[in-house]
């Protein structure tokens, strides 16, 4: 059988599994929405804490490129032990996954921030809370979500492969077809579910630039 | 309203007491021990050679730099240790770089110490308006702008504007047109003193530029290194009698000349020219010439502007229209612009003379040479007249 047989297989697959696919990318989705939250709240507050000092902004910095080397297979295994099987390890791994992205523009979105600014807001008397929500923040804004955007995207294409601590989400397809490889089903499997994953990727893309664009100021 | 009114009229007087800045790690003090008294209502100029301290100086009076010891008074009241941020709201604030807020509208750049001291959106929204015309900006076409859209000269003015916003009785301003090219320089200087001159505040103005600081100073303390006052007086005096070598290689050559800058346009006495109205009849125009002892005519629009300078030349070429002929009646000062100011336009206008025009760019005025003459002598014989009052005094000791 080649390529083409395979393909022209798929559109009876997709007709009599839709509503499965769907709900599968929906906990797919659930997933990134959840793990996407999670790290910006916390790499967000890393970088807030550590930007204007540099030694703990490297330290920040080396710990989660730590995570990102650590290979997606390996990490998830590692969490059986602690967190069992499921939606949690999923969460978590993908959580660690996505800090550095996150947690670096954010320090670099508020180091480039003009210091002029910085000190005429000083000078006109904002407290150092004021400066960073009123100026520093906004004026970070694009560059953080820049970061969120990266992490987005790398994020839910290695939560497919969640699906072997039995996380939600398409990963569970992708892996069952990948078993049965050389069959038309495993195809169907594995083809979809890795459509569709690309897909959600470039929907939630998509979707991060238009939300940034519109909470990021004119004036930018 | 009355919180306004109350703010208008006021400025404070700035005392610094033995104020020193030293850092950790460096063997000399970056200021030290400056005091000097700061009267309300009048433009102090900190001027030195670079590295003087009087940029830390000036910091240390909102304490963006917090003083290593010393104290300082603003209208007698010690804020050396109160809030910083609440001091910062009275102060008004102008830096070099500007630092306006590119994420906020003009307005809202503007209205934002307003909104940090909790006034009313309308109050707010009036203010920004007021400063905005306060600054020559119309309001309807900039309050909605960004920072991005101004040229450096306007972001200056409104940087200006945000550091009056909530009326602080006291302005501080480092090096604000330092980085603006001459001409618009110039232009903002004139406008800065015409401001002062209905707003009264207080002003330390710092800047390395002793011509800058001539021309707008009511004092000047000139600083050497760790911000020692080598002299603090009025310009007039500064130039007059240097303290010592410092202070004479610091003002350089050229002091008389630089005493142009101490005369303003308003303060002599104009030259009047020939003048008429571009819808005049033409034979008029050339009896008017006639009659006048001047080689050219200066035409004037329904507005009283002026518009060309015709010789009698122009005024017999019929074909063409009055506002094309002769030169562009360009090289016009303000009143508040210096004698020096005038000089310059003057020579490098091909006529030979300024226009002296109001704020309205109507016609006021010439300034020529016979008025610089004039007003140099003036200075010569006042200065000659001081100098035979001290020589009359007995020497003092030392």
């Amino acid at each position: 059988m080649t390529f083409l047989d395979y393909i022209s297989g798929v559109p009876a697959y997709l007709e009599r599994e839709w509503s499965d696919l769907l709900e599968l990318t929906f906990e797919h989705l659930l997933v990134v929405l959840v793990t996407i939250v999670l790290a910006t709240v916390i790499a967000l507050g890393l970088g807030l804490a550590t930007y204007r000092n540099r030694n703990g902004a490297r330290a920040v910095l080396t710990v989660t490129g730590t995570f990102l080397t650590v290979p997606s297979f390996a990490l998830f295994g590692l969490f059986i032990p602690i967190f069992g099987l499921g939606a949690v390890p999923t969460v978590v791994a993908l959580v660690l996954y996505s800090l550095l992205p996150i947690a670096r523009n954010t320090i670099t979105g508020l180091r480039s921030v003009d210091p002029a600014i910085v000190e005429s807001a000083q000078g006109m008397g904002l407290s150092r809370r004021q400066r960073l929500l009123r100026i520093e923040l906004p004026l970070a804004w694009p560059v953080i979500m820049t970061g969120v955007r990266v992490s987005t995207l790398m994020i839910v294409g290695i939560a497919a492969i969640a699906a072997i601590v039995n996380g939600p989400g398409l990963g569970g397809p992708i892996f069952q077809g990948l078993s049965a490889i050389g069959t038309q089903r495993g195809f169907n499997l594995a083809f979809t579910g890795t459509l569709f994953v690309a897909m959600l990727a470039l929907l939630l893309d998509g979707l991060l630039g238009m939300i940034s664009k519109l909470t990021t100021s004119k004036g930018l | 309203m009355p919180e306004h009114e109350q703010g208008t009229a006021t400025a404070a007087s700035i005392r610094l007491e033995s104020l020193t800045k030293r850092y950790p790690g460096q063997a000399e003090s970056a200021v030290d021990n400056i005091t000097m008294d700061i009267p309300a209502g009048e433009i102090v100029v900190l001027v030195g050679p670079s590295g003087c301290g009087k940029t830390t100086s000036l910091k240390m009076i909102n304490r963006i730099i917090e003083p290593t010891s010393g104290r300082i008074f603003i209208d007698g009241e010690d804020v050396t240790h109160v809030n910083a941020d609440q001091l910062r709201r009275r102060i008004g604030y102008v830096i070099q770089q500007v630092g306006l807020f590119p994420h906020m509208t003009i307005a809202e750049n503007i209205g934002m110490v307003p909104g940090l001291l909790g006034w009313s959106r309308a109050r707010i929204s009036e203010r920004v308006d007021e400063l905005l015309d306060l600054v020559g900006m119309e309001p309807s076409a900039y309050r909605a702008r960004y920072p991005k859209e101004l040229s450096g000269g306007q972001s200056q003015r409104v940087g200006v504007a945000r550091a009056m916003s909530a009326d602080p009785p006291v302005l501080l301003m480092d090096e604000p047109f330092g980085a603006i090219d001459p001409i618009t320089r110039e232009r903002l200087q004139n406008e800065f003193l015409r401001l002062q001159s209905n707003i009264r505040k207080t002003i330390v103005f710092v800047t390395h530029d002793i011509d800058e600081a001539i021309k707008l100073g009511d004092r000047i303390a000139i600083l050497r290194k760790g911000s020692k006052i080598a002299q603090y007086d009025t310009p007039e005096a500064i130039l007059t009698a240097p303290a010592d070598d410092f202070v004479a290689d610091f003002i350089g050559s050229g002091a008389s000349l630089k005493r142009l800058s101490l005369s303003r346009v308003r303060d002599v006495e104009l030259s009047q020219w020939a003048v008429g109205r571009l819808d005049d009849d033409r034979a008029h125009l050339r009896q008017a010439l006639t009659n006048s002892d001047h080689g050219s005519l200066l035409l004037l629009d329904e507005n009283q502007r002026p518009v060309r300078w015709v010789t009698g030349h122009d005024l017999t070429r019929s074909g063409e229209s009055l506002d094309r002929v002769g030169l562009p009646a360009a090289a016009t000062v303000e009143p508040h612009a210096t004698l020096h100011d005038a000089l310059n336009e003057m020579v490098t206008s091909r006529v030979g003379c300024a226009i002296v025009v109001d704020d309205q760019r109507r016609y006021q005025g010439i300034v020529d040479m016979r008025t610089v003459m004039r007003a140099i002598d003036e200075m010569r014989e006042s200065s000659r007249a001081r100098d035979r009052d001290t020589a009359g005094q007995p020497a003092e000791a030392g």
